[in-house]
């Protein structure tokens, strides 16, 4: 965004520091989204525990972030794009930390997911669902590092295709448990899992706002595009998908 | 909690008190302030910011024609207070000064008791018909300017044996005893220590009530604290004036930005 550097270089230091950690953070979300959805449908256990055990490292960058942009609010004054880098900074690495949350429960739910009878087709329709959230989150942290708000607005329009997703899930685990009831506890796992999912697509997407406010100043005027529609549509199991 | 400080921060008067258009200075073949077209606010404070050199004391020392001391100093364009030229023929500078206060960088009180600093203006210009009145308003002036109880016992002490903060203050309470409508600081504060900076400030948003202010500060984080409108000057051009909290978080200009965020001088 601004070219020149500051006359004080201690300044310029530390912004990049704390986008460093930020992006540091990016990358191993991204990562952990992919994993929880790999270990999901191949059923690895190992590999769950894996995502389990590194979602803690996001914790710790979150605080470090914190900290961070804490003294560099004391200690620099921000103002402009600087202010407004830092106040972004801080609102990216909390829903990054949920985003991370939501992986490590995907991540604990495969765990119990293995012990039973696996849900036709509902495992790589979740992965389908995660790699749209990761994809999501790797250009919202593109358009963060370019501050290219255009590509931040794709982002959060994108939202509506996990929620579209997320209520396609939702009929059909409907109708699994509706057909079985052995499938009961599976499906409310998997259901949970692809609610978990599409609230991820809703921290990506404020990911994005938060660009578009670092670039422009401004947040978007108009509301989120939201396709979830399964709190207010009641289940009809002969509907079509809208 | 939030809406009470911004409802504070809000401009709540939208009295246009001094009005400039199309200024030029000239000191000598230098051009020192490039078509500067500006609206100053009633009950306001505006901060000049900008650069060394970029003409803020100046454009800020046409507002009273400061200026005309300067025998090379030339001043063209149209600045009105209230509706009138006050480069107009027949306005008096001295009288102009009187409704046109100025504090200084540096105290700079007379070398005569407190009383009397005060008592300075007020007399010259005839303010009172007596003795009782003359101490009724440097009574007041003291109070405005925040300083009454600490010199209240002393008021024939020398003015320039009190502490700098205490000697901006007087400064501030001699420039308030001539009823002036607009208060002209340039730089109030940069020979202050904290707490004395604290006080001035403090006092600068309760003059706001009763005075136009305007303040040139280098400190951006002074301008931001007490200023409810900011002009940002650079090179002689007024490159941008607008609301302090905009310019502060969200600036049009990119010289703006450039500057406030530290990256020119």
């Amino acid at each position: 965004m601004m070219e020149q550097k500051h006359i004080v270089s201690g300044f310029d230091r530390d912004l990049e520091g704390i986008q460093a950690l930020i992006m540091k953070m990016g990358g191993m979300v991204e990562t952990e989204i992919s994993l929880a959805a790999k270990s999901l449908e191949l059923r690895d256990e190992e590999l769950a525990r894996s995502v389990v055990q590194s979602d803690r490292q996001v914790d710790n960058l979150e605080e470090q972030v914190d900290e961070e942009a804490a003294r560099l609010l004391a200690l620099r004054s921000p103002t402009a794009g600087d202010l407004r880098t830092v106040l972004t900074v801080m609102k990216i690495a909390a829903n990054l930390e949920r985003v991370g949350d939501y992986s490590k429960n995907m991540a604990k739910r495969t765990s119990i997911l293995v012990e039973m009878q696996p849900v036709s087709g509902a495992a790589s329709a979740l992965r389908r669902q995660a790699r749209a959230v990761e994809l999501m989150l790797r250009d919202a942290l593109d358009a963060y590092i370019q501050r290219d708000a255009d590509l931040a607005q794709d982002v959060r329009e994108r939202d509506r295709e996990v929620d579209q997703m997320y209520n396609s899930l939702f009929r059909e685990f409907l109708t699994h448990m509706m057909e079985d009831p052995r499938n009961i506890t599976a499906c409310m796992h998997l259901h949970f899992i692809a609610k978990n999912i599409e609230r991820m697509g809703d921290h990506v997407t404020s990911i994005a706002e938060e660009v578009i406010y670092l670039v422009t100043g401004a947040r978007p005027e108009d509301d989120r595009p939201k396709g979830d529609k399964t709190s207010t549509t009641p289940y009809d199991p002969g509907g079509e998908d809208d | 909690m939030n809406d009470m400080t911004r409802l504070e921060r809000k401009v709540d008067q939208k009295t246009i008190k001094i009005s400039a258009r199309d200024v030029q200075v000239f000191y000598g073949e230098t051009h020192a302030i490039k078509d500067v077209s500006v609206d100053i606010l009633d009950n306001t404070v505006t901060a000049f910011i900008g650069p060394s050199g970029c003409g803020k004391s100046t454009f800020l020392r046409c507002l009273n024609r400061m200026n005309d001391t300067i025998d090379i100093c030339r001043v063209e364009g149209k600045i009105e207070m209230d509706g009138a030229d006050i480069y107009a023929k027949r306005v008096d500078p001295v009288q102009l000064r009187a409704q046109v206060g100025m504090v200084f960088q540096k105290p700079n009180p007379f070398p005569k008791s407190i009383y009397d600093n005060v008592a300075y203006g007020p007399r010259i210009h005839g303010l009172a018909s007596n003795k009782a009145e003359l101490d009724e308003i440097v009574e007041k002036a003291l109070r405005r300017g925040a300083i009454w109880d600490e010199v209240k016992d002393r008021l024939d002490e020398p003015g320039t044996g009190l502490s700098g903060g205490q000697q901006q203050r007087l400064c501030i309470a001699r420039a308030v005893a001539t009823a002036p409508e607009v208060l002209l600081m340039d730089e109030p504060c940069s020979a202050l220590d904290p707490i004395a900076t604290a006080q001035v400030e403090e006092l600068i948003d309760e003059l706001r009530r009763d005075y136009s202010v305007v303040i040139v500060t280098h400190s951006m984080q002074q301008a931001a604290r007490v200023s409810q409108k900011t002009a940002f000057f650079h090179l002689g051009n007024l490159v941008e004036y607008g609301d302090t909290g905009d310019i502060f978080t969200n600036p049009e200009d990119p010289r703006t930005e450039s500057y406030i965020t530290g990256r020119i001088g």
